[in-house]
């Protein structure tokens, strides 16, 4: 048995909540993953949070029903910042409101774009409150001024304003204000049939379709208590780290093209372009959109095409370790990268930072090395890591995940297995069951949360981009920094809006 | 210290020489309808998860009729076909000027003819682009400016600001959210102004459409001079979209000379 199963859920009271998660984060190894709610009825709301034990593998529930009539319960972000933006979620979608909230204030919803009332996820006779209108944070002082930036940026970039207040050219804060991209996909996927919501599933964030196709098989192939063939996990395992290794060789050129560095600009977008040509080859698009589906993968490799990949994985790995030492040993480059946009450890910690972007912040934790997905844990490498957080940790961290991405694609290449590569899945999903599929995408910590009720129909479908974690940590880094380091610093992040806008 | 400038020598020219080339053929195109008659099983229907295909009878039997500008490209329909009446084709000359001609069928279809486009724009084009919410088609537009697609040949450059744009590039299915910010974005370019949705979000709203988000693509107050199926579009696709729109003709017989039948008239 691979896949992993939710062994523990514990039933608590929205007052007491707070507490028990705070105990039970003082555990080793025990980490807040996300915070959400969930219909139990047409008129009952439950607030459901979700910890992940990493030394045990295993995720750990927490459900805590609130009474008919009440949309009121005590904020847990006091005591656990990370869950910040997930509780002013709860307000934009379930109408809920978490009091003593230190920025209370709606999260995706736009004030003047959506009526104030609307709680897209909330039941029929659920009580609600209308979303708290919105404010930026406002900095005050002589000599503060502001800079507002967006929805619509400069270059092909998605949508999404910035809200800059500065003292000259050095930013004190910035407020991020995203929700521009959504597109009610949670509630959609309650709505479609559960055999076609892969499709919807893998496009909450398109740029990440192996990580978000994974993370929803893996989530129902737990419901439904299956394991894939091992051929497929393997083909899995190729398709996630081809994703990894185009997008971190695509962020080494864009960082070049963001500190002016012309010859990194020059010789990264064609390896991402062999990279995505790996991936046509293994899954018949550049963008792997649906290959991976729940029970394995939906085509095969076979000996001459395994080969040609291995030939192709090679010559990249080559050209790839040939081209890195020209950006991260050319003192230019090192110049402008080194303590810009530093994020410390404490605070990554505290927001709970995930993927490359907390590994450099001095965090070890790499989904590849707890939970099961994917060849995982068998095949986790060694987690890159460093402490300094700046611009030039979070490149350094690419650089080695781009080498060790090379290394899984060319031994899981040779040690192919022999077998199916999927397995017919049965008509339904189980009744009143829960389903979590938790994956390291490239950019980290992706969840994808299932609860099935009457007849096996999913009734709440919860997915947790790593971008909803990072966002803070780029407002956090930026600080302190030259309004002209930005784009730099949130290269050097690169975040999915859409992935968190949903 | 290596030379980054022997490396970038070493590399050489990566550019590619032929121009819409088909896919290789490892790639999955998106589906077409053949003349091969259709059993009328309706196993492609079944299967679609955007409701693409669609299956109806005539006097001669059944008929099959395929909304690119729905499809996913996901080929769930052609592994349900047993009579191969759909299958792939992995031509990358698949942007239209109209939306009808997104549809494919294995009946003659009434195709609305689109206006000669201007002229205007055919040896230069500026472009913005506006994403709201495919990040993948956002990369392939970004891709198609690379060396190994490099649009800037054809005199089209990705610009900064709707100001100075001739044509507006939309991706995504423009959900609420972004309604306003593209209506501003558009008022905001200098007639004669085009716009050239890519990706099968943009074009219909794809897997989003009809939800509460009313993100059903690019709304009908635009008007619309290029779709880009796919999902997301293969670079060259994008700028076969692209080149339609300033008046070429993209037709087979300009391969193997990078300019000639490109900066060619339309009839």
């Amino acid at each position: 048995m691979t896949t992993t199963r939710v062994h523990h859920q514990i039933e608590t009271t929205p007052f007491e909540l707070s507490a028990r998660t705070k105990a039970l984060l003082t555990q080793p190894g025990m980490r807040y993953g996300h915070l959400t709610a969930r219909s139990l009825d047409e008129a009952r709301v439950a607030i459901d949070i979700l910890l992940l034990d990493t030394a045990q593998g295993q995720p750990l529930l927490l459900t805590a029903p609130l009474e008919a009539g009440t949309c009121e319960y005590p904020a847990l972000t006091p005591a656990i910042p990370a869950a910040h933006w997930a509780e002013r979620m709860l307000g934009d979608f379930f109408g809920l409101h978490a009091v003593g909230h230190p920025r209370w204030k709606s999260l995706l919803l736009h004030d003047d774009r959506w009526p104030m009332a609307l709680c897209p996820l909330a039941g029929a006779e659920q009580a609600t409150l209308p979303r708290t209108p919105y404010r930026f944070l406002k900095v005050e002082g002589e000599g503060i001024h502001e800079i507002p930036v967006g929805p619509i940026h400069a270059g092909i970039i998605e949508p999404g304003h910035f809200r800059f207040s500065c003292l000259g050219e050095i930013v004190t804060n910035l407020e991020i204000r995203l929700g521009y991209q959504h597109r009610g996909i949670e509630k959609r996927l309650t709505e479609v049939p559960w055999h076609q919501s892969r499709f919807l599933a893998e496009s909450a964030s398109s740029d990440t379709a192996a990580g978000n196709a994974l993370a929803h098989a893996t989530a129902i192939e737990q419901l439904l208590g299956i394991t894939p063939p091992s051929r497929a996990i393997a083909l899995r395992t190729l398709a996630l780290e081809i994703e990894r290794l185009a997008n971190h060789l695509g962020d080494m050129g864009a960082l070049c093209g963001d500190i002016g560095y012309s010859p990194g600009a020059a010789l990264f977008p064609p390896l991402r372009g062999a990279a995505l040509a790996l991936a046509q080859f293994l899954t018949g698009n550049r963008r792997q959109r649906w290959f991976i589906q729940p029970g394995g993968v939906v085509r095969d490799l076979d000996a001459a095409r395994r080969r040609a990949l291995l030939h192709g994985v090679t010559d990249l790995a080559k050209q790839a370790h040939e081209h890195l030492p020209l950006v991260l040993e050319h003192s230019g480059v090192l110049e402008r990268m080194e303590g810009a946009g530093r994020l410390s450890p404490a605070l990554a910690r505290d927001f709970g930072i995930v993927g490359p972007a907390g590994r450099a912040s001095g965090t070890r934790y790499d989904i590849r090395r707890h939970f099961v997905h994917a060849a995982y844990p068998a095949l986790a490498p060694v987690p890159a890591h460093r402490e300094t957080g700046d611009v030039l940790a979070r490149a350094q961290i690419k650089a080695e995940e781009i080498g060790t991405s090379l290394d899984i694609l060319t031994h899981v290449l040779e040690t192919l297995p022999d077998s199916p590569i999927d397995i017919l899945l049965p008509d339904r999903l189980p009744a009143h069951a829960v389903g979590i599929g938790i994956v390291e995408a490239w950019r980290g910590e992706l969840i994808h949360w299932i609860t099935t009720g009457e007849a096996g129909a999913i009734t709440r479908y919860a997915i947790k981009d790593p971008s909803f974690n990072n966002w803070t940590g780029l407002a956090i880094a930026i600080r302190g920094n030259l309004v002209a380091d930005f784009p730099l610093c949130n290269k050097s992040f690169n975040l999915s809006y859409s992935g968190n806008d949903m | 210290m290596r030379n980054p400038f022997l490396a970038i020598a070493r590399t050489g020219i990566q550019t590619q020489r032929e121009l819409f080339p088909d896919l290789p053929a490892e790639a999955t195109g998106l589906p077409t309808v053949t003349a091969a008659p259709c059993s009328g099983c309706g196993e492609c229907a079944a299967a679609c998860p955007t409701q693409a295909v669609s299956i109806s009878t005539d006097t001669q039997g059944p008929v099959v009729t395929l909304d690119r500008g729905r499809c996913l490209g996901c080929q769930l329909c052609v592994r349900a076909c047993a009579t191969g009446t759909i299958t792939e084709d992995r031509s990358t000359r698949t942007a239209t000027r109209t939306r009808s001609a997104l549809m494919h069928s294995n009946r003659p279809q009434l195709i609305q003819s689109a206006p000669a486009p201007s002229r205007r724009f055919m040896r230069s084009l500026h472009i913005r682009e506006v994403s709201t919410g495919d990040n993948a088609s956002d990369l392939e537009v970004l891709a198609s400016t690379n060396a190994i697609f490099d649009l800037a040949r054809f005199g089209v450059h990705i610009v900064a600001s709707p100001r100075y744009a001739d044509a507006l590039l939309v991706t995504g299915p423009v959900g609420r959210g972004m309604h306003d910010a593209l209506f501003r974005c558009y008022d905001a370019m200098a007639e004669p102004r085009l716009v050239i949705a890519v990706g099968v979000s943009a074009i219909s709203g794809g897997l989003f459409r009809d939800g509460y988000a009313e993100a059903n693509g690019v709304p009908n107050d635009i008007p619309v001079a290029a779709y880009v199926p796919g999902d997301p579009p293969h670079p060259w696709s994008i700028i076969h979209g692209i080149l339609l729109v300033m008046g070429h003709k993209c037709e087979p017989a300009c391969n193997n000379d990078p300019l000639a039948g490109v900066i060619g008239v339309q009839n």
